[in-house]
C-alpha cells in the first residue's frame, strides 16, 4: 500500500504578499494585475470572504470587495519560495510530483527519514513550512493521488487530512461523485440524471452500467469509486509545451496583432531556453471577441532556432486563419510543443537556400 | 438535364475529379461536383477554388442541362453499386434522382449557376508534350516539394519552359530535385511558373505512362493541362522561385561511382538504426569503398560497405538518410554517380553522363 501525500500551499501568492509586508496582514489582499480586463491571480482569506476567488474578472473582485488591497503578482518570489517549499519536501521524498507552484504529491511510501508514515512526513513538511517560511500548507494524506488531493481540501487552510486505508470505503460513501476527478459540470449533470449524488451511487451502479453509459470513461469511474488509483507519482515529468498568452486591453483585429504576437514569441522564446530539449511545433492560439478559441499550428521540417525564427512563423500562422476579416480578438498566445531530445551524433540539418 | 450510362463509364470519371474537393469547403457548392450534359457528353467539374479538375464521357442523353450534386456522396454510391449495372440521372426540381435496377436515391443539388467555374485568363504560351515524358518529370522532381513551409513558394513545383525545353524543379530547402526534357517547343522564350503542390499532385495522378498528348496552357495566372478526356486548371503561386542554380554545386569535384541499387539497399538497411527524427547517416568514402554507417540515442550502430568506381579517400559527411534514398529512387540509370565536396558541402546525383535529372542533397553538420 502506497502512502501518497498532496501538499497544497493555502492561498499562497496572496499569503506570500501578506508575510512579505505587515502592512497586508489581516486585510483582504487580491493578486491582479492593474487592468480592466485581468483577472485574478489569488485571494487572501479574508478576501475570499467576500466571494473573491481565483481566475475571476479583477474588476468584479474590485466590486465584491471595494476595500481590498490589488497587488500584482510577482512571480519571480513566488518560484523563489516555491524552491524552498521544494527543498523541505525533498528531506523526506525524492519522488515529488509539483503539479504548479503551490501544490504537489509526493509519494512518502520509503521517506528518507524512516518516520515510516504518510502522516508523520505530512506533519513534518507542514512545520517546517511554517517554521522556516512562515507559510501554511494544507497536507492530504491517502493511499493514492486522488484521495489525497481530496483529503488535503478537506481541513483547509493550514489543515491536515488522513484517509486511511482501511477508511476509503466509507469515507467515498458519502462524498458527492462531483467531487471525483474528472466530474465537472456537465458529467455531475449527466450522473444526476441517472440518480447519481454521491460515488456510493456510483459504486452501486457497477462497472457493467458505467460502461454501458459512458465507455472507457465508466471503467474509470468505478475504479474511483472503489478508491482504486494506480497513477505513479511521477516526479520528472517532462515539459509537454511552454506558451505565454495575453489578454489585450482591447479587442484587435487579426491585421493588428504583430505587435503581440512578436512580443510573445519572444517571451516563450525566453521561456524555452531552460529546456535542454528542442521544440518541434510552434503554435499560434486566439480568442476571439465571442470567446471563441482557435489554435493553428505548424511543425516545420527545421525545429525554430531562434527568437526571430518563432515569430516569423508564430505571424505567418494568422494566414490559416480563415475567419471573416472583421473580427476582432481579446487574446493572442503563442506556443512551443512537441519537446525531443537533441540528437546527440548528428547536428543540424544545413539548410540550401 | 437526364442521362443514363453504364456504372464503370460513370466511375472513371467521378475517380479523376472527386481527389480535389475538400472535407471542410469555405463555399457550400464546393463540396459539389458539377454536371453539365450536352452534345451526347456529361462534363463532370470540380474546384477547391485553388485546382480545378474536370473529366468527360460520352452519355446516353435524354435532356441536356446542368446541376450541381455531392461529389463525394455521387461516387461512393456509383462505386458501391454492383459491376455492370446501367444508371439513370435525372434532375427532378431541387433533387437529382439517380436509379439503377432496383436502387433509387434522391440527392440535393445547388444549382449550377453557384459554381464557381475558374476563369484561366488569356493563354500566352502553349506547348505539347507526351504524357509519359511529363509523368516522368514530375516522378524525378515533385518529391522535394515542400509541405507547408512559410516560404509559400517552395509549396509547388517550379515548371520552365527554357531553350525550346521544359524543366521541373523543386526544393524544401534542405535539397532539390531538377528533371528537364528538350524540344517541346519552338519558342526560345523563358517562362517560369509556380504549380502548387495540390495541383501538380492531382495531375500527376491524372497521367498515363505513354504517348498520349498532353497540353500546357499558360496564363497569366493559372496553368491549364490538358489530357485526353480531362482538364486540371491551376491557380499558380504568386511569388518568385529561389534562385535555384546557384545552388547545385559547380566544385564538386569528388566523384564517387555506385551501383545504385546496391547502395538504395545499403542505406536503407543502415536507416534502420539512424535517429528516428534526423535520419542521420554518415557517409565515409575511401579508395573503391563507400561506408554507410548509423547510429541511435540507444548507441545501436549500423555499419554497411558498398564497392564503388573511386580515388577519393577520407572523406566523411553526413546527410538525411531519407533525402538520400528519394534522390537514388528518381534516377533510373543502373549506375549513379555522387559528386561531393567536402564534408559541409552538398552533394549532386546524377545518372553517369545524364544531366537531364539533377539532385542535390545538402549535408547534416556532423
Amino acid at each position: 500500500m502506497r502512502k501518497i501525500v498532496h501538499i497544497d500551499m493555502d492561498a499562497f501568492y496572496a499569503s506570500v504578499e501578506q508575510r512579505d509586508d505587515p502592512a497586508l496582514r489581516g486585510r483582504p489582499v487580491v493578486v491582479a494585475w492593474r487592468g480592466l480586463r485581468s483577472v485574478v491571480c489569488a485571494a487572501s482569506y479574508e478576501a475570499r470572504q467576500f466571494g473573491v476567488r481565483s481566475a475571476m474578472p479583477a474588476l468584479r473582485a474590485e466590486r465584491l470587495c471595494p476595500d481590498a488591497v490589488f497587488v500584482p503578482p510577482d512571480f519571480t518570489r513566488y518560484r523563489a519560495v516555491s524552491k524552498a517549499v521544494r527543498t523541505i519536501m525533498q528531506r523526506h521524498t525524492d519522488l515529488i510530483e509539483p503539479l504548479s507552484l503551490d501544490e504537489a504529491y509526493l509519494d512518502a511510501t520509503h521517506d528518507h527519514q524512516g518516520l515510516g508514515s504518510g502522516t508523520a512526513v505530512a506533519r513534518a513538511i507542514r512545520a517546517s513550512i511554517r517554521e522556516e517560511l512562515a507559510l501554511t500548507a494544507s497536507a492530504g494524506v491517502a493511499p493514492n493521488k486522488f484521495l489525497a488531493k481530496i483529503a488535503s481540501d478537506w481541513r483547509k487552510p493550514d489543515g491536515l487530512f488522513v484517509i486511511r486505508p482501511e477508511q476509503v470505503l466509507d469515507f467515498l460513501e458519502v462524498l458527492p461523485a462531483a467531487r471525483l476527478p474528472g466530474v465537472g459540470k456537465v458529467m455531475a449533470a449527466r450522473l444526476q440524471e441517472l440518480g447519481i449524488v454521491t460515488v456510493g451511487n456510483v459504486r452501486a451502479l457497477g462497472q457493467l452500467a458505467l460502461e454501458a453509459h459512458f465507455g472507457r470513461w465508466g471503467r474509470r469511474l468505478h475504479e474511483l469509486s472503489r478508491g482504486i488509483d494506480e497513477r505513479a507519482v511521477e516526479s520528472a515529468r517532462p515539459t509537454q509545451s511552454i506558451s505565454s498568452e495575453d489578454t489585450f486591453a482591447q479587442d484587435l483585429p487579426l491585421a493588428a496583432l504583430d505587435e503581440p504576437i512578436s512580443t510573445l514569441a519572444a517571451r516563450t522564446w525566453a521561456a524555452a531556453q531552460v529546456e535542454p530539449r528542442i521544440a518541434r511545433t510552434v503554435v499560434l492560439k486566439l480568442k476571439t471577441a465571442e470567446f471563441r478559441i482557435l489554435t493553428r499550428s505548424l511543425t516545420p521540417s527545421q525545429s525554430p532556432d531562434s527568437a526571430a525564427e518563432l515569430t516569423r512563423i508564430a505571424l505567418s500562422l494568422r494566414e490559416r486563419v480563415d475567419l471573416p476579416a472583421r473580427t476582432l480578438y481579446r487574446l493572442a498566445g503563442v506556443g512551443l510543443q512537441g519537446f525531443s531530445e537533441r540528437d546527440e551524433w548528428l547536428g543540424r540539418q544545413v539548410a540550401l537556400l | 438535364m437526364r442521362f443514363s450510362i453504364q456504372r464503370e463509364a460513370l466511375l472513371r470519371p467521378l475517380q479523376q475529379v472527386v481527389g480535389v474537393v475538400e472535407r471542410r469547403q469555405t463555399l457550400p457548392v464546393l463540396a459539389n461536383v458539377l454536371i453539365r450534359v450536352e452534345d451526347g457528353i456529361a462534363r463532370f467539374t470540380t474546384s477547391d477554388l485553388e485546382v480545378e479538375l474536370s473529366a468527360q464521357v460520352a452519355v446516353e442523353t435524354a435532356a441536356e442541362g446542368e446541376t450541381t450534386v455531392s461529389a463525394r456522396k455521387l461516387f461512393d454510391i456509383v462505386k458501391a453499386l454492383p459491376d455492370g449495372s446501367r444508371i439513370d440521372l435525372k434532375q427532378d426540381g431541387e433533387r437529382v434522382r439517380l436509379a439503377s435496377a432496383r436502387s433509387r436515391y434522391s440527392l440535393a443539388s445547388l444549382p449550377a449557376s453557384q459554381f464557381p467555374v475558374t476563369e484561366a485568363g488569356d493563354v500566352q504560351e502553349r506547348i505539347e508534350i507526351d504524357q509519359g515524358s511529363f509523368k516522368k518529370l514530375l516522378a524525378r522532381s515533385t518529391f522535394a516539394m515542400a509541405l507547408q513551409d512559410v516560404r509559400y513558394y517552395l509549396n509547388g513545383l517550379l515548371v520552365e519552359l527554357r531553350n525550346k525545353g521544359l524543366r521541373t524543379v523543386a526544393t524544401d530547402g534542405h535539397r532539390l530535385a531538377l528533371a528537364e526534357t528538350a524540344g517541346v517547343s519552338e519558342s526560345e522564350l523563358r517562362r517560369q511558373v509556380i504549380v502548387p503542390r495540390k495541383g501538380v499532385l492531382e495531375l500527376q495522378r491524372l497521367l498515363e505512362v505513354g504517348d498520349a498528348s498532353l497540353e500546357l496552357a499558360f496564363s497569366k495566372n493559372h496553368l491549364r493541362a490538358r489530357l485526353s478526356d480531362s482538364v486540371v486548371v491551376s491557380k499558380l503561386i504568386d511569388g518568385r522561385f529561389p534562385d535555384y542554380e546557384a545552388v547545385i554545386p559547380i566544385g564538386a569535384d569528388k566523384i564517387i561511382q555506385v551501383d545504385r541499387e546496391s547502395v538504395r539497399q545499403a542505406l536503407s538497411r543502415a536507416a534502420i538504426l539512424s535517429n528516428e527524427k534526423y535520419r542521420g547517416v554518415k557517409i565515409e568514402v575511401q579508395p573503391g569503398v563507400l561506408r554507410v554507417i548509423a547510429h541511435n540515442p540507444e548507441q545501436e550502430e549500423a555499419m554497411e560497405e558498398v564497392e564503388a568506381q573511386t580515388l577519393v579517400d577520407k572523406l566523411s559527411v553526413g546527410f538525411n538518410v531519407n533525402y538520400l534514398l528519394d534522390a537514388l529512387s528518381a534516377v533510373d540509370s543502373s549506375e549513379v554517380r555522387i559528386r561531393l565536396r567536402d564534408g559541409a558541402s552538398s552533394a549532386l546525383i546524377e545518372s553517369p553522363g545524364d544531366e537531364t535529372t539533377r539532385h542535390v542533397v545538402m549535408p547534416l553538420r556532423l
